[in-house]
């Protein structure tokens, strides 16, 4: 019993001292600007610990669903090969040109850090201004575009993902239907609305929708999603639910496309607003 | 400290406001002796008691003399925490046993000696950290904490002289 009592009263101490020792701290961090920094550096350090591990554990157990994924990929990129192989056996290219058939250059990357919990999320890709990613690069995968390149350093990109409520691309449906801005409706992470869609144009649920290629940043013909519900905004407009092909939950490897022949456009458009 | 625990307590911690605010040292000498406000508690006082102790006398220096609010109590709960092992394991269990104060002229200079520079290396070095909050380098950090131990325990072993009476008497 008298053990019991002094294991119990040990319990009581170490609490006692935690909860002082938390009072202090929090007292210390409220009055101490070098403090509060220091706090928040350890914070952030463990937190980025933290998540690094969580992330290459979960990569761990998803690897076998990844390599179903890019054997998926590999096997539609080799069709296309070989597609593009045929035709352009048939076509003369200038090699001298040294630019793809398509205008955009792909690099292929992996992001380390993404967010999805919040209305202006961003991504954090292993590319940088040495493996020529510049700003205002797209970022995309077979499934979807992923976001837009903002900022560059040496060996990371920072960018703005598609879930971004500032973020818009250009999206039609089907391969030659209607064109409208394509952006996340800002509460799920894999439905957009597709609008400024004329009313006089027919769809069906169910409809792919693609990128128009109307903007430098992305190629055409990404297929994003299939059209859901509409509503008619103002009596004027239809705004079409997307469902997205993505999942913007299970990201990892992506492609950063650069538009090689951006700068001519936009020396004639003027920038293109995201 | 025993006829009069709370009046002495409350003196010594009166003597550290002014040592804090009016006797500097230097610039980075920490001139401290509420560790050894709390490791001459009296040993009927337990552990919890004295940690809140602890840290009423942590924040009222803080408060009161010059430094940032927390920061003596953050750096002196741990002392008040340790305070039974620590007697323990220097005096042995007799202080407990028969309810006496730890005094210089009881238990000698080397055993008191020990315990004040255990005490005050553990204030001062959760003191020196917090303040400097990582911002310095090591040896920086190390020659600061050596410095305010060597004048803080001279300080000490005054004060203990005064605050400890000698229970045989």
């Amino acid at each position: 019993m008298p053990r019991e009592k002094s294991v119990a009263a040990g319990i009581v101490s170490l609490a006692v001292f935690l909860l002082l020792e938390a009072a202090s701290l929090l007292m210390l961090t409220h009055n101490g600007t070098l403090q509060r920094l220091a706090v928040a550096r350890i914070g952030h350090g463990f937190m980025a610990k933290t998540w690094g591990t969580t992330q290459r554990i979960s990569g761990y157990f998803s690897l076998a669903r990844t390599n179903d994924e890019l054997a998926q990929e590999n096997h539609s990129l080799t069709e296309r090969l070989r597609a593009l192989k045929a035709v352009a056996e048939v076509t003369p290219y200038d090699s001298l040109t040294a630019v793809p058939p398509d205008g955009f250059k792909y690099t292929s990357a992996k992001i380390i850090k993404s967010g999805t919990n919040s209305q202006h999320n961003y991504i954090l890709i292993d590319k940088g201004s040495d493996d020529g990613i510049v700003q205002n690069a797209g970022i995309i995968t077979s499934k979807g575009v992923v976001g837009i390149v903002e900022a560059v350093s040496r060996h990371y990109a920072y960018a703005i993902s598609f879930l971004n409520t500032e973020v818009n691309i250009s999206a039609r449906i089907g391969t030659d239907g209607a064109v409208g801005p394509l952006a996340w409706d800002g509460t799920s992470t894999n439905r957009g609305l597709l609008k400024e869609i004329s009313l006089h144009v027919k769809f069906a649920p169910g409809d792919t929708v693609y990128t128009s290629g109307y903007s430098t940043i992305f190629p055409a013909d990404i297929p994003l999603g299939v059209t859901g519900d509409a509503r008619v905004i103002n009596g004027a407009t239809n705004e079409i639910q997307v469902t997205l092909f993505q999942d913007y939950t299970m990201l990892k490897y992506v492609t950063v496309v650069e538009n090689l022949h951006r700068e001519e456009i936009e020396s004639l458009t003027g920038p293109e607003k995201k | 400290m025993r006829n009069k625990p709370v009046l002495t307590f409350i003196l010594f911690v009166v003597a550290q406001m002014l040592l804090t605010n009016y006797f500097h040292v230097g610039a980075y000498v920490v001139l401290t002796i509420l560790p050894v406000l709390i490791l001459c508690l009296p040993t009927t006082v337990a552990t919890v008691p004295a940690m809140c102790i602890a840290f009423a006398s942590g924040l009222a220096v803080d408060f009161l003399a010059e430094g940032t609010l927390g920061l003596n109590a953050l750096s002196l709960v741990p002392v008040a925490f340790i305070r039974k092992g620590l007697v323990g394991l220097i005096f042995g269990m007799e202080p407990f046993e028969h309810k006496e104060s730890i005094s210089l002229k009881k238990y000698g200079f080397a055993k008191m000696s020990v315990a004040i520079l255990l005490s005050l290396a553990l204030f001062l070095v959760i003191y020196i950290l917090a303040e400097c909050a990582f911002t310095r380098p090591l040896w920086f950090l190390a020659t600061r904490a050596g410095v305010s131990l060597l004048a803080s325990y001279a300080v000490c072993i005054l004060i203990v002289n005064l605050l400890t009476d000698d229970d045989r008497r």
